[in-house]
């Protein structure tokens, strides 16, 4: 460090020795973001280093805050749905249906079958194409320059396409709708859909010899970033990094929201809880997600998509509160809403974001490791700043 | 595991098959040459909402009602309806502004506009040299014809085409009937010389004009039963016709009318009759009921809210507001 020029001159650019005979050191403090590609949006980390360790983290957040919860108390319950696209803007789909899940739980309406399992084929292909492209930037966070993100954004494509002919939009689908879903699936969707399913095993098997044996990425990722099963539960974690952790917890199989309870499928678990583990258990869950869209595709049956008694406008809900919660792709995902007797707009409106939550302990996995690993730690939590900021 | 490094060999492996792959190989031939090539938009795909008018460009659809503006997520929407020189509505958009740059595309006005008269474009190139003004689509930039609808989306534009006209055809249907009674329950010889006067089929006037002078004469002339004027005008404005009217009743149902002749027209009839008497009688479904549900809902206690006509404006609250006071009940 250069001394201040009103230092007394012999004290100027001397070099203490310390302990042991070593020149006496001093920690730094690095700003990472909030303009940093491997911050995935406007983030920063304030980082404390010993050389190139990490000895303190404080993350900070609310870059791209856009006062989601108070606009929506401001407008009809409709009016939030595009709005809830914008949260973690990979997953529009799963937004919008947690969000429509929490108003049908307060309004006491049933969805028809087809439309429950209409709900299913796109949440899970929401799922696939997060997981793909999570573990993309994890590799461009490890340095992989392109080559698996390019491959992961080819699948999400393919999926995303197949989003627009449905929703007419590629991310910012704003599809469900209270009681249903806004157009129905028809027969060539289905046929597309059918096609993505039977083809994403192939492509996994393919990400899988890419990456999964990689040396370069088992002697970056093993062992970094520990996440202890224990503070897992008590930050209340959830989604696949609390499964990496070795936590048996999955919204689908606890709370059996829509129709999961019908379906067949297994939770991964991992034992570790680092970057690695958080790495393949993603893929697992893809390989899982398969599993379910084989089935829905197989089942789904003929009906309305959309319950016929819902009004589209001046909709209105009762007094009384509700929270409807989903496993997002990055975790739990809920909006709690309040409504009092106008029952025209939410009084209350908040949302749980997996994102934020899962970032809370980002400094306790991060002690004690090499700045470098601070980046790919960061990379493995899969955050999206359009929901940590809300 | 075998060796060390077989993991890398094995990625080098495929990466060398993409990349050959990437010559010949359809499935991973996957990069489009914007803008030499470009890729199909599905029928479902949207971007900015346009208004479809059938024919030429003053027939269009939107009547003015305001829903989407209301309704907007983003209130990128700014409607003026269009008045004469009395003040008089004539339920059709003087200013129609979408703030392209404010707009999110959500859909949520074409789903709400009870006139299909609102719907999604799916032009993509929207791109401008300034961010202000040359975003901002006025009513001229904003009107497409059906044709254009049908093209960008038509099986969509096929099921509105065929709701429109199952509309028209029952507004009809139950236009007629009523015309009939009318004509009888007119038998009184000096009323109908009177009603001939009404409107004179060479007048020179706009079928818009012509609705409202229907109207308005028919209010002045007691004898004339005045359900005479609504053929006339269901015929000429099919769009707003008082199709649901019975033989007689709600002579003030005519969107062409000011308000002063409505609550006249009223003067004698029941509470409920001239609450909706002081709506816009565009039967735009903004508050949820046509101008007879809304006012029935009122009238009844079921609504408490006297603000939801949206096309009549402060107007109608004010009036509705002196009435629920007249009637004690404010």
């Amino acid at each position: 460090m250069i001394q201040p020029l009103t230092e007394p001159a012999e004290n100027r650019y001397t070099l203490t020795p310390g302990p042991e005979g070593l020149i006496e050191t001093q920690t730094l403090e690095v700003s990472i973001g909030p303009q940093h590609p491997s911050t995935h949006g406007v983030f920063r980390m304030d980082c404390v280093l010993d050389g190139e360790t990490v000895v303190q983290l404080k993350p900070v957040m609310g870059y791209l805050h856009r006062n989601h919860e108070q606009l929506a108390e401001k407008m009809a319950w409709l009016g939030s749905m595009p709005y809830t696209d914008r949260l973690d803007y990979f997953n529009s789909m799963t937004n919008n249906w947690a969000y429509a899940l929490a108003v049908e739980k307060l309004a006491g309406i049933k969805v028809p079958e087809r439309a429950e399992y209409i709900r299913v084929i796109v949440a899970e292909l929401t799922r696939l194409l997060n997981h793909v492209c999570a573990i993309g930037f994890l590799l461009q966070d490890l340095g992989a320059w392109g080559t698996p993100l390019l491959y992961a954004f080819r699948e999400r494509e393919k999926i995303l396409d197949l989003f627009e002919a449905v929703s007419g939009s590629r991310m910012m689908c704003n599809y469900m709708r209270f009681g249903g879903v806004r157009v129905d699936l028809d027969d060539k969707m289905l046929t597309a859909a059918k096609e993505i399913t039977g083809r994403f095993p192939k492509f996994l098997d393919e990400f899988e010899k890419l990456l999964t044996n990689n040396e370069v990425l088992l002697a970056r990722c093993q062992r970094v970033g520990i996440l202890p099963k224990e503070l897992a539960i008590n930050a209340s974690i959830s989604g696949p990094m609390t499964r990496a952790s070795g936590v048996e917890y999955d919204i689908r199989k606890v709370d059996k929201y829509g129709l999961y309870g019908r379906f067949d499928f297994r939770i991964p678990l991992g034992d570790v809880g680092d970057v690695y583990d958080r790495y393949y258990i993603r893929v697992l869950e893809m390989r899982e997600s398969v599993k379910i869209l084989q089935q829905a595709l197989r089942d789904i049956p003929q009906g309305p998509h959309l319950a016929p008694e819902v009004k589209l406008r001046n909709f209105k809900v009762p007094t009384g509160d509700g929270y409807g919660r989903i496993e997002a792709p990055k975790g739990e995902l809920g909006f709690y809403l309040v409504s009092d007797e106008s029952g025209k707009q939410p009084y209350r409106y908040h949302v749980r974001p997996p994102s934020f939550i899962n970032l809370t302990i980002l400094e306790d996995m991060c002690l004690g490791h090499k700045v470098a690993d601070v980046i790919i730690i960061l990379g493995s939590v899969d955050i999206v700043l359009g929901e940590v900021d809300r | 595991m075998g060796f060390l490094g077989k993991g890398l060999l094995e990625g080098m492996a495929v990466t060398a098959r993409n990349f050959v792959g990437s010559y010949f190989d359809k499935e991973r031939l996957v990069t489009v040459q914007y803008p030499e090539e470009r890729v199909e938009v599905p029928e479902n795909s949207r971007t900015f909402p346009f208004l479809v008018y059938d024919g030429t460009a003053d027939k269009m659809r939107c009547v003015a009602c305001k829903i989407c503006e209301t309704e907007c997520p983003p209130q990128c929407i700014y409607i003026v309806m269009e008045r004469d020189e009395k003040g008089k509505p004539l339920q059709r958009p003087k200013v129609f502004d979408i703030d392209i740059s404010v707009c999110m595309q959500c859909q949520i006005c074409v789903e709400v506009c009870p006139f299909e008269a609102i719907k999604m474009d799916n032009d993509y190139e929207k791109s401008q040299y300034g961010r202000f003004d040359e975003l901002v689509e006025h009513l001229p930039d904003l009107l497409k014809s059906n044709e254009y609808y049908h093209k960008v989306k038509p099986s969509e534009a096929t099921i509105v085409d065929a709701k429109l006209k199952a509309d028209a055809e029952k507004k009809a249907k139950k236009a007629a009937p009523a015309a009939k009674p009318a004509a009888a329950a007119a038998p009184i010889p000096a009323a109908a010389p009177a009603a001939r006067i009404v409107i004179p089929e060479d007048a020179p006037f706009n079928p818009e004009q012509r609705a409202w002078l229907s109207g308005f004469l028919s209010s002045l002339s007691p004898g004339v039963a005045p359900a005479a004027a609504a053929p006339q005008v269901a015929s000429t404005a099919p769009a707003t016709a008082p199709a649901e009217a019975p033989a007689g009743g709600w002579p003030w149902h005519d969107p062409g009318l000011g308000m002063a002749q409505r609550m006249d027209l009223a003067k004698t009839a029941s509470f409920a009759d001239k609450l909706m008497a002081a709506m816009a009688q565009t039967d735009c479904h903004a508050c949820g009921y046509d101008c007879r549900g809304y006012a029935d809902a009122i009238a009844g206690g079921a609504e408490a809210d006297l603000s939801l006509c949206l096309p009549g404006e402060a107007e109608t609250q004010r009036k509705l507001e002196e009435l629920m006071k007249e009637a004690g009940k404010l």
